[in-house]
Formats: C-alpha cells, sequence, structure tokens
C-alpha cells in the first residue's frame, strides 16, 4: 500500500471518529490542568447554546460561573493524580451544567440530570496532560426513580398509619416502642411509656352507638395529637387503648404531659346530633430503667399502671415503678 | 475453601496481587488525603451468594448502629473479567472524613462524600489490580447502597445467576481518624475465565 493510500485511510478513520464524537448523545469535554476547555462537541453546543469559538480556551469555570470550583476540581483532581476515572451522579447534584429540559411534550424535569464521568487522558509521556468530562443525559431515569421513591414513601405511610385516628397503627408502633427500647439499652437515654384508654368507652358505643363512639376516638386522638411533641411516637393499640412513646423524657416529664391531656379531654365534649357525650382518660406510665429487659416488658408495666387507674377511681394518671 | 474456583497458585497469585494494589492505592490515599493508611492482609475467599449477604451483614453489625448499610457499588469490566466493587463503610465518623476531604461545611451532604471515598479508593485499586493484570477496565457509575439498593435482600430474593464468587475482601483503616471501611470485589464464576487465564500468564 502507498503512503497516499494510508494516509487517506488513516484521514478517513479521523473523520468517522470526529463525526461520531459530534454526534454521540452524551456531552464531551476536554479539559487541561488549567481547566480551560481543548474540546467541546455538539451536545454540549447545543444543549448550553455556547458554540465551539466562545467556550475553547477559557477555563470551564469562566463559562459556567455556577458551577463550584471547589466541588469540581475535588471531583477532577483524583482523575489527575490517580490517574482513575471518577464519577458524580445527579444524586449527589442533580446537575454540573444546567441544561433547561427542552421536550414540551414527554418532559417532566425543569432541567437535564446528569451524570458526569471524568476520564484520564495521557499524553505520550504516560502523564495525564488532559481529563475528559463525559456527560450523561439521564433525566428519564432520574424521574422514574423520583417517582419511585415517592410512590414507595406513600404506601409506607399508608401501612403505618391507622386511618380513623390518623396516629401510627400497631404494627407501625410497636416496631418504633422497640426500636427506643434497645436506643436505651445501648445509650441509656431516658424514655417513658404511656398507655391509655378511654373509661367506660363499652357504654359510650352501647348507649349512643358506634358512630358516636367513633366521634369520641377521634376526639381523643385529636386532642393527643395536639400534645405532642415531633419526637413523641403515638399509636393505636386497640380499639380505645392508645400508646406513646415518649422520648428523652422522664416519668415528672411524662406525668406532665399525662395530665395536660386528661384535664383537655375531660372539659371537652363530643357533640352527637341533639347529644353531649363527655368522656374521661385513664393513663398508665412507666419510665424505662434497667429491671426491664424487653419491649413487651416494658409495656407490661405500662399497663399495670393503667389498671391501677382502672381500680382507683379512673379520670387520672398513675406511674409505675413508683418513687420513693 | 468451599470451592475449587482457583487452585493453590492462583490463589496466592491473586493475594499477591490484591496486596499490591491495596499497597498502591493506600499510597495514592495517603498522598492525596496527606494522612497515614493503616495496612492490613487481603482476604481472597470463594463465596456463596449467601455468604456474601452474610458478609455484609456482619460488617453491618460491627458498626453497633441498626441502619441500613452504608456504601458504594460500583461495576468493573475488562478482557474477561467483570464483576462488581462494594465499599462498605463501619465505623467511619463521617465529620471525620468530611474534614479529610476537605470540606469546610459538615453539613454536605453524606452521599457526596461516599461518593468521593469511592472515586478515589475503588479507582485506586481497579486501576492498579488491572495495571497488574495487564489490562484496562471500564467502570460503571457508582451507585448509592441502602437508599434504593437493599444487598443482602437483592441477594437473598431475587434469582442470582451464580453459585460461587471470588470475593477479595480488603480493609483500609485511616490512623488517628475515625474513618474505616472495607472494599470487596466480587467476581462471579461466570466471569472469572479472564482472571484466570492472567494469573497463569503470570505463573508462568
Amino acid at each position: 500500500m502507498s503512503q497516499d493510500t494510508e494516509l487517506s485511510h488513516f484521514l478517513k478513520d479521523v473523520h468517522w471518529l470526529m463525526d461520531i464524537l459530534q454526534n454521540i448523545d452524551v456531552g464531551l469535554v476536554v479539559l487541561d490542568q488549567n481547566y480551560e476547555i481543548s474540546l467541546w462537541n455538539q451536545f454540549m453546543q447545543n444543549h448550553s447554546g455556547k458554540a465551539p469559538e466562545i467556550v475553547l480556551n477559557q477555563t470551564l469555570f469562566s463559562v459556567f460561573p455556577e458551577l463550584s470550583e471547589d466541588w469540581f476540581r475535588r471531583k477532577a483532581e483524583p482523575a489527575f493524580i490517580l490517574k482513575s476515572a471518577t464519577f458524580t451522579t445527579w444524586e449527589q447534584r442533580p446537575y454540573l451544567f444546567h441544561f433547561p429540559h427542552y421536550r414540551p411534550i414527554t418532559g417532566t424535569a425543569r432541567f437535564m440530570y446528569q451524570n458526569t464521568t471524568i476520564i484520564p487522558l495521557m499524553n505520550t509521556n504516560g502523564q495525564v496532560s488532559h481529563i475528559c468530562l463525559i456527560v450523561y443525559d439521564v433525566t428519564d431515569s432520574a424521574m422514574n426513580k423520583l417517582a419511585q421513591i415517592e410512590a414507595n414513601n406513600r404506601l409506607e405511610g399508608l401501612s403505618r398509619i391507622d386511618h380513623l385516628t390518623q396516629l401510627y397503627n400497631r404494627g407501625y408502633w410497636e416496631q418504633c416502642l422497640e426500636k427506643e427500647f434497645k436506643r436505651f439499652d445501648r445509650y441509656q437515654i431516658p424514655a417513658s411509656l404511656i398507655m391509655f384508654d378511654i373509661d367506660h368507652f363499652k357504654s359510650v358505643n352501647d348507649t349512643y352507638g358506634h358512630i358516636a363512639g367513633d366521634d369520641v376516638i377521634r376526639m381523643v386522638s385529636a386532642t393527643l395529637r395536639s400534645q405532642l411533641r415531633d419526637t413523641d411516637l403515638a399509636g393505636r393499640y386497640g380499639g380505645e387503648e392508645f400508646g406513646v412513646v415518649l422520648t428523652n423524657t422522664d416519668t415528672a416529664g411524662a406525668v406532665e404531659l399525662t395530665e395536660r391531656l386528661r384535664k383537655q379531654i375531660e372539659n371537652q365534649m363530643v357533640v352527637f346530633g341533639e347529644q353531649e357525650i363527655k368522656i374521661t382518660v385513664s393513663l398508665g406510665i412507666c419510665e424505662l430503667n434497667e429491671t426491664i429487659d424487653s419491649y413487651q416488658q416494658w409495656l407490661e408495666s405500662a399497663d399495670k399502671a393503667l389498671y391501677y387507674c382502672k381500680e382507683h377511681g379512673r379520670n387520672q394518671s398513675y406511674s409505675l415503678p413508683q418513687t420513693p | 475453601m468451599t470451592a475449587s474456583l482457583l487452585n493453590e497458585d492462583q490463589r496466592d497469585c491473586l493475594q499477591e496481587i490484591a496486596n499490591v494494589a491495596m499497597g498502591q492505592s493506600a499510597d495514592r490515599l495517603a498522598r492525596l488525603l496527606d494522612v497515614f493508611v493503616v495496612l492490613s492482609i487481603p482476604n481472597v475467599s470463594v463465596l456463596t451468594p449467601n455468604d456474601v449477604a452474610m458478609t455484609l451483614n456482619s460488617l453491618q453489625a460491627l458498626d453497633g448502629h441498626e441502619q441500613q448499610l452504608t456504601g458504594v457499588c460500583q461495576g468493573f469490566i475488562g478482557d474477561g473479567i467483570a464483576g462488581e466493587a462494594l465499599l462498605i463503610f463501619n465505623g467511619t465518623d463521617y465529620r471525620d472524613l468530611a474534614q479529610l476531604l476537605k470540606y469546610d461545611n459538615n453539613a454536605e451532604n453524606r452521599s457526596e462524600i461516599l461518593m468521593d471515598t469511592t472515586n478515589v479508593l475503588g479507582g485506586a485499586c481497579l486501576h492498579s489490580l488491572a495495571q497488574q493484570l495487564d489490562t484496562h477496565f471500564s467502570l460503571g457509575s457508582p451507585t448509592l447502597l441502602g437508599e434504593h439498593y437493599d444487598i443482602p435482600d437483592l441477594l437473598n430474593k431475587r434469582e442470582v445467576t451464580w453459585k460461587n464468587a471470588l470475593v477479595v475482601e480488603i480493609n483500609y483503616t485511616i490512623e488517628d481518624h475515625r474513618v474505616n471501611c472495607d472494599l470487596l470485589l466480587v467476581i462471579s464464576e461466570n466471569c472469572i475465565d479472564g482472571l484466570l487465564e492472567k494469573l497463569n500468564y503470570l505463573l508462568d
């Protein structure tokens, strides 16, 4: 083969490669050690609206002032120093370059989510003289994943919440109780448990019917919710029985809450048709201590305190163990 | 060893390569972060999917917290060798790590820090491994574990297409900092031929 044809083959290959680089549906940017742009492909040009003649030989940070220089250097330096590829994903930072989303019909995002890979480019001496930044448009998969996360969160919420009271249901609340118990085991952070129920609830149901009974439960749970701090975990344990886990709270703190709750419920009434229903609650408290060795036992102790109230006239709170 | 994916010589050879990769990557990490990295001996073993799940669970248990596994995984492929690198963080104080990576702001998000460490450690280790085997790996984009993926769960539930995998476990600890992580390179039996060929070549 003559040198001429060899050269023309070579040129043809290069021409093809250049065509591919230009038309490939990913962004390609080559940067030198000063972060000056040496290559800017069609994808970058089209999405940024900046032509190569404007960006070439400019630093990346002067062309895109919104790109944090510190952040980007931290990603790119390992490629220079370690000669290995580094990656950024949309989950850490949604995009490197703010490219508005361009599809009016099927596009649901406001901007292009991007994953990027930074690969080292070696010169003939085996030194990394440049790096290549590869920008992938991952908008569709990011949107799908975000939608999936949202759906999962919603399902998780649905499976945790009791419909009538909007408190946690028994299953999830017991998990919280167990977690809190284990936390105490490990870190000795004080925690108290309240178990309470509505006094003579059966007679409310028998006298006014179950719909009125539901209204009463709703009133009690709404009052409870209004009294909770963010860290308190309240659940509906049974029909008219409720449980509240108070993190970082000793007996005195728990009694403060139960008394406030008790008085508030005592002073309210549920209007049902012509009827005005007044109810009271009894509340048992148990602060966690070393002698309790399972969350079930913790629950039992609080229940015992609740039964003490029942046996001593109801409409009161009582805590176990009693401090001398 | 439960299965004979490798013979004794091949295993020793791989162990040696892993030693060097560990040393080189630790050296790079040390230079990049200006710290001392405590070296340990990499562990080469053949594990079933269940064993891998148990290993991951035990790393998680070491952490003392009942959280999901924290870590990053990254696929690699090249020259008939393919697998996944899992970087598992346990007993790591993220504020310490953030400081090492020169994030001024402690509130910087944790996934960012995990990704950066993966870029450095996983990248350097795989690079050194590939170099010794005289090949070049293509690396996939790293994925955070925990948030969307529960690995022990994946291994238990999904139909896994392999019975045994070669696992190289490397521990990195940074002196005077609460930073400790394990890098697990998992190469399933279906993707091991290229590696055996390379090892045999080195042994000859």
